[in-house]
């Protein structure tokens, strides 16, 4: 019983050849049902996100091996002058079982320790429960991985402190304000940037957020999506700079919007009580002979970087945790596929208890009443239960090495003269 | 005169200990704030009670000698600051749900512990007795007056180191487990206030008790006239962010001033000058 997995991710391909190979919802269950069907697989999942397109499968064939499924994938896309082999990695066994507590816990991510992952691992196994390809292994398989990533989210720093600039720039705000829907926010730009950054800080609870911008109609659009409601004319705002306490810019333009003057004069009209200017503009908005005045905080993307360096290298910092969890989890996993080995044997000597039970019992079948019979089938029971009681805990018991596996069953067959093993079980 | 500590085995160990406890209680603090160990999270809160709870039954102990009554002398001071320092922390970090200054404030009243500690070894009587609800009230209200101070002086000085990180650009440990700097800024404030309430208690409680004593305090003695400065300073902190439009990094520079100011005061007149005031006990 093997498990494989192969597939392209941002460690092993370009974003070109991974867009290639990516596979929709849609086709995601048409390739899994595929697999099952034509008799290649046994169980079938596929993780695909913007950064990496992974085939798990459990093979029902012994040709079905790494080689076999690249080659079906790449078929199945229709990708072969793009793609090649070598754009895959391979995985084995207990090899897949790391890499896929490896991805959901968010340890392989492009971002070290981003939280989409995990829901996109979920979405793969939801997809394959669905059409019907996700047996008991890839069940348990998928189900350690989601509690490897819970107990890394709950006992470990991985998944802490922003890793965004527009992320980063909020984190930086709630240092300086202890309470940010008491403060009051400029948004000046509503393109993208500017609109991530509005919807981050409007996440951490500010709600007076006014938005300006060159184009009026999308300042409006974007205050309604928040629901705001609030804009300034984009002629007009800078009468109003001393009214805000952070103000972000992230507008495109070669000039200064805002200058060290127009600033020292809004800053003694609030009479220096502090301000953030959170510069996501590049080139930059904002002076940086503001960043001289009291009180203020002027942070370009630069600076906002250096918060996303000292994360990510805290977040660097717990990967020894979040191994010892991975390594832990793998053990209870290899475990577990160890007892799937022992299971037959299990069975077939439980079947031949019983049948020698009911051998003997039907010699008395006419030789005693209906209640004594019973009674006899009771005893017989329990008899049973006690005998095979220790034979079945010595062949469940936890086992290190799949190694001593065959020994323990042939112990057992030998002992109790079973039959030979179903093979595709083994 | 013998030491008392010394004769008495059960106050001696408590005196012993005490310190102890508070050094453990700040290690417990540190590890948590630096290290972030889960162990130590869990086992600073009980720590710092125990040490409270201890610290009370050791001062217990010695009042009782003399009916438990308050007594000054240079040993009992600084014990009492350290447990009113104590107990004001624990009040905040009960209240605000904030242990990210506890290392700071408990190490400060370790400092505090152990100088009492030191002193208790050249300690030769519980010094002047007093009685009476007005020179009690005088000598409570003093020291949680300096322990408010204290605290002052100290968010005043994590004030500025933070504010220094992120003009700087440095995003390192302090900057990720400081409070931020609006919720440093508060309790800077409430310090000064609740700092110069218990100054102003101080005073009020000293003059009363001077009349029902019928005592004459010379007016130019050294303790009133640093009480009198300290109160009259700290008043005009109160009033300088208001009234001049003083930002808070500034209030913080002179609270970290007056902070030492008083300290150094404090610290050479207990050893100058042992008596309370130049009264008769």
């Amino acid at each position: 019983m093997n498990i494989i997995s192969v597939g392209v991710n941002h460690k092993t391909a370009p974003i070109e050849i991974r867009e290639r190979i990516a596979l929709s919802e849609v086709q995601n269950k048409e390739f899994v049902t595929d697999l099952i069907s034509s008799g290649l697989a046994s169980e079938a999942m596929v993780v695909s996100t913007c950064n990496r397109t992974e085939l798990y499968v459990v093979p029902a064939m012994s040709e079905v091996n790494c080689d076999y499924l690249k080659e079906y994938l790449i078929a199945y896309k229709d990708a072969r002058k793009e793609v090649r082999p070598e754009h895959f990695f391979n995985r084995f066994y207990c090899g897949t079982a790391r890499h896929l507590f490896e991805v959901s816990s968010a340890i392989d991510s492009l971002v070290l320790g981003e939280g989409q992952i995990l829901g996109q691992v979920k979405d793969a196994y939801r997809i394959a429960a669905e059409v019907g390809t996700a047996g008991i292994l890839l069940t348990r398989l998928c189900h350690t991985a989601f509690s490897v990533a819970k107990k890394v989210k709950t006992k470990t720093k991985l998944m802490e402190g922003a890793v965004s600039v527009s992320y980063a720039a909020v984190e930086l705000a709630q240092k300086i304000f202890s309470n940010l829907s008491m403060k009051k926010v400029l948004l000046i730009g509503a393109g993208e940037t500017g609109e991530l950054a509005a919807k981050h800080i409007y996440a951490k609870n500010a709600r007076n957020i006014v938005i300006t911008n060159r184009t009026l109609s999308k300042a409006e659009a974007l205050a309604e999506e928040l629901g705001t409601n609030k804009v300034l004319p984009y002629e007009t705002y800078k009468e109003h700079l001393h009214e805000f306490d952070i103000i972000i810019t992230a507008v495109s333009t070669k000039e200064y919007i805002l200058t060290e003057s127009e600033m020292q004069q809004s800053m003694t009209r609030r009479r220096l009580k502090p301000v953030i200017i959170l510069d996501l503009g590049l080139p930059r908005n904002v002076d940086p002979e503001i960043s001289k005045l009291q009180n203020m905080f002027l942070k370009d993307i630069d600076a906002l970087k250096h918060i996303i360096d000292s994360n990510l290298d805290r977040r660097r910092a717990e990967l020894p945790k979040v191994n010892a969890i991975i390594d832990e989890e793998l053990v209870a996993f290899g475990q577990w596929i160890n007892t799937l080995k022992v299971r037959p044997t299990i069975v077939d000597l439980q079947s031949k208890f019983i049948e020698i039970k009911e051998k003997e019992l039907e010699r008395y079948r006419h030789k005693v009443s209906e209640e004594e019979l019973k009674r006899m089938e009771h005893l017989t029971d329990r008899i049973l239960k006690k005998i095979l009681h220790h034979p079945i805990k010595m062949l469940k018991a936890p086992i290190d090495t799949a190694d001593n596996i065959p020994s323990k069953v042939n112990l057992v067959r030998n002992i109790f003269d079973l039959e030979e093993p179903n093979q595709s079980l083994q | 005169m013998a030491n008392i500590f010394f004769e008495n085995n059960i106050l001696f160990a408590l005196t012993q200990i005490v310190p102890l406890l508070y050094l453990a209680t700040t290690v417990l603090y540190g590890i948590h704030f630096f290290r972030e160990t889960p162990l130590a999270g869990t086992m600073k809160q009980p720590a710092l009670i125990l040490t409270v709870v201890t610290h009370v039954a050791d001062l217990g102990l010695l009042t009782s000698m003399e009916g438990y009554r308050l007594s000054y002398s240079a040993y009992n001071l600084m014990s009492m600051v350290a447990l009113t320092l104590a107990i004001t922390y624990m009040f905040i970090e009960f209240t605000t749900k904030s242990d990210k200054t506890g290392f700071f404030v408990i190490a400060f009243a370790t400092v505090s512990a152990m100088f009492s500690s030191f002193l208790s070894a050249y300690s030769t009587g519980t010094g002047p007795v007093f009685s009476g609800l007005g020179i009690g009230i005088h000598l409570i209200a003093s020291i949680f007056g300096f322990s408010a101070v204290a605290i002052a002086g100290l968010y005043s000085g994590l004030y500025l180191v933070l504010f220094r990180q992120i003009r700087l650009n440095r995003f390192g440990l302090l900057f990720q487990r400081l409070p931020n700097l609006e919720a440093i800024e508060l309790l800077i404030m409430h310090a000064v206030g609740f700092g110069f309430f218990f100054l102003s208690v101080t005073i009020m409680a000293g003059v009363l008790e001077q009349r029902v004593l019928n005592e004459t305090i010379n007016l130019l003695e050294p303790k009133l006239i640093t009480l009198v400065i300290i109160w009259l300073l700290y008043g005009i902190s109160l009033l300088i962010k208001p009234l001049f439009g003083w930002d808070i990094k500034h209030m913080a520079v002179l609270l970290i001033a007056l902070f030492v100011l008083i300290t150094t005061l404090l610290f050479i007149m207990s050893l100058m000058t042992p008596s309370f005031h130049g009264l008769r006990f």
